[in-house]
């Protein structure tokens, strides 16, 4: 494989968690235009935990999605009682405080005679754990799709269980979810705060395939495409969003057939695609005749 | 003391142009319960054709203004029926990303048909500012200013004293009852999509004069500006519209005044996410779902 698949596959691996993320939340029943906040917020964690503090990326990832989980979590508290748009709105600003916040955010401190950390918009350099850690392109592209293959791995799990019928219940029909006896509010803070680990997981992997993160990595256009890649893949099935990243990133730029001309031939086909099938490629009818074929 | 009002004034000159970009948001919402993530850059599309037009021709100023409303109007028309025809019984959701994927194409058309990042717009009156007791004024401003208090005035007369108008309230307040007492509700959709993307187009003409310049984010800025003091003042409200826009303006010229533009931006959302997450009621009255 040569370095430039190699490169458009971590891509479509990275930004899969991201659009998992917003997938959940859409199957919960909320629109988010802020999961791009949490994967900051991962990528930054992480980041300074490897390069500054010394930890070891296992660790320093799991710190990063606790911490994911939290922010969404506190961020969810207030807003997650809001429906549509203001749930929308609600995230959009909390992500736009957050990459303001990073623009802010000057802490280094001396690693080996040199100043590392976040350095407000100048960004954040040296997050070098991989590279020092001699992990090849491929091997680090290995992990990238195993932590995706864990999380779709449960995605399928719970999807399969009660708990999944609950979270469609709960997005489908909230008022008739808690009159069935459903803590509605308790399953979307779950589900959120599930969403933000899982961007902050993202996040944690892409800035170490990056080695260099800045807050513009985290503007609204990122959450807003992963919105669109969870939305144009299908909600029918969690493997939906991968597609609809593989769709853009793989099909289109990976290709380079479009050259200069990708985002009016996406933007063009997405628009139809959802005028045909407003709920994706892998809606949850089209997931039930792909059921039914081979089973 | 002059500079308190200083900041007050540009704050209102501000304000004036989220207020436009607010009132085509707002009708956009109020009649079709979706959101147009295109708005703003349709309107870049116009201010693109205009400036298009000007590099290769060279036009007048009033030419440039036509030519930024009917870009404009035509992209919206391409928006609404792409994007929001479509989807009038369906999904907002679906709406709503539709009408994000089609930004990605202005956005990208846009910097094809004119590659470098910036490009000069012609101001309006490119003098000095104008001076009044130690406060300064610019023409662009007051222009502004006036326009969208004519774009009220407009606005006001065609929604109380036109038939159009009492179609398009009654869309707003019972769409049901619209349909069954008569009303074509896909022609007041069409109408109404056109009305806003005029304002908006206005809104583009005179924001890119005031700037001189015009960049491929003028899309994402106007679309965020316009969300902004469309929610602050109260979703598909017209009045809310242009008190969200001109506080908007105001908190924006004071902030940056006193505590620089990241701060700035900083506070203007720090306010929207407090002000829904405690659900102020002139805010989430109307259902958003």
């Amino acid at each position: 494989m040569d370095d430039y698949a190699i490169g458009v596959l971590t891509n479509i691996g990275l930004i899969s968690f991201l659009a998992l993320s917003a997938y959940l939340l859409l199957i919960a029943g909320e629109m988010s235009f802020g999961q791009q906040a949490f994967f900051g917020v991962g990528a930054y964690a992480g980041g300074m935990l490897t390069s500054m503090y010394g930890w070891p990326l296992p660790l320093a990832a799991l710190a990063a999605m606790a911490l994911g989980a939290l922010a969404q979590f506190l961020v969810g508290l207030p807003t997650l009682r809001l429906r549509g748009l203001y749930f929308a709105m609600a995230t959009l600003a909390a992500a736009e405080m957050a990459r303001i916040l990073f623009e802010l955010f000057h802490f280094q401190r001396q690693v080996e005679g040199e100043p590392v950390g976040p350095d407000g918009s100048q960004g954040f350099r040296g997050i070098r754990w991989v590279f020092a850690h001699g992990v090849e392109p491929l091997e680090y592209m290995g992990i990238i799709y195993a932590m995706l293959a864990l999380a779709l791995a449960a995605f399928l799990l719970v999807e399969r269980s009660r708990l999944g019928a609950t979270l469609r219940g709960v997005g489908e029909d909230p008022q008739l979810a808690a009159s069935l006896g459903v803590d509605v509010n308790r399953v979307k803070l779950g589900a959120a705060a599930a969403a933000g680990a899982l961007a902050a997981l993202g996040g944690v992997l892409y800035a170490h395939h990056n080695t260099y993160i800045e807050p513009r990595n985290f503007d609204l256009m990122l959450g807003v495409h992963s919105l669109a890649y969870a939305l144009i893949g299908g909600l029918g099935t969690a493997l939906g969003p991968l597609l609809g990243v593989v769709l853009d990133i793989g099909a289109l730029e990976g290709s380079r057939i479009f050259h200069g001309y990708r985002m009016i031939v996406f933007g063009g086909l997405v628009a139809l695609l959802l005028v045909w099938r407003p709920r994706g490629l892998l809606d949850e009818r089209s997931v039930q005749w792909l059921k039914r074929r081979f089973s | 003391m002059t500079d308190l009002a200083q900041n007050t004034l540009d704050g209102l000159f501000l304000g004036s142009s989220y207020a436009l970009l607010a009132l085509g948001f707002t009708l956009i919402f109020g009649v079709l319960r979706r959101v147009n993530l295109s708005f703003g850059p349709a309107i870049m599309f116009g201010c693109y054709a205009a400036t298009w037009v000007n590099l290769n021709f060279g036009v007048g100023l009033m030419a440039l203004a036509l030519i930024t409303v009917a870009g404009a109007v035509l992209a919206g028309a391409y928006v609404e029926r792409l994007c929001f025809a479509p989807h009038r019984n369906g999904s907002p959701i679906a709406a709503m990303v539709a009408s994000f994927a089609l930004w990605m194409q202005f956005e990208e058309l846009a910097t094809i048909a004119l590659p470098r990042h910036i490009y000069d717009f012609p101001p309006l009156h490119g003098g000095t500012p104008l001076e009044f007791g130690g406060l300064m004024l610019r023409v662009e401003s007051l222009v502004m200013l006036l326009a969208a208090i004519v774009m009220c005035a407009v606005l006001w007369g065609i929604l109380y004293r036109t038939r159009f108008g009492v179609a398009l309230r009654a869309v707003i307040d019972q769409p049901q009852a619209a349909q069954l007492a008569g009303i074509d509700v896909p022609r007041v959709f069409v109408l109404t999509f056109a009305l806003a993307s005029a304002i908006g187009g206005l809104a583009g003409f005179l924001i890119a004069a005031s700037h001189e310049q015009v960049t491929p984010m003028l899309g994402m800025w106007s679309t965020l500006k316009g969300l902004l003091a469309m929610m602050l003042g109260g979703l598909g409200s017209l009045p809310g519209a242009v008190l969200g826009g001109l506080a908007l303006g105001l908190l924006e010229a004071h902030s940056q005044w006193f505590l620089g533009p990241q701060y700035r931006d900083l506070l203007a959302y720090l306010l929207l996410f407090v002000l829904l997450a405690a659900r102020v009621p002139w805010m989430t009255t109307r259902s958003a779902s």
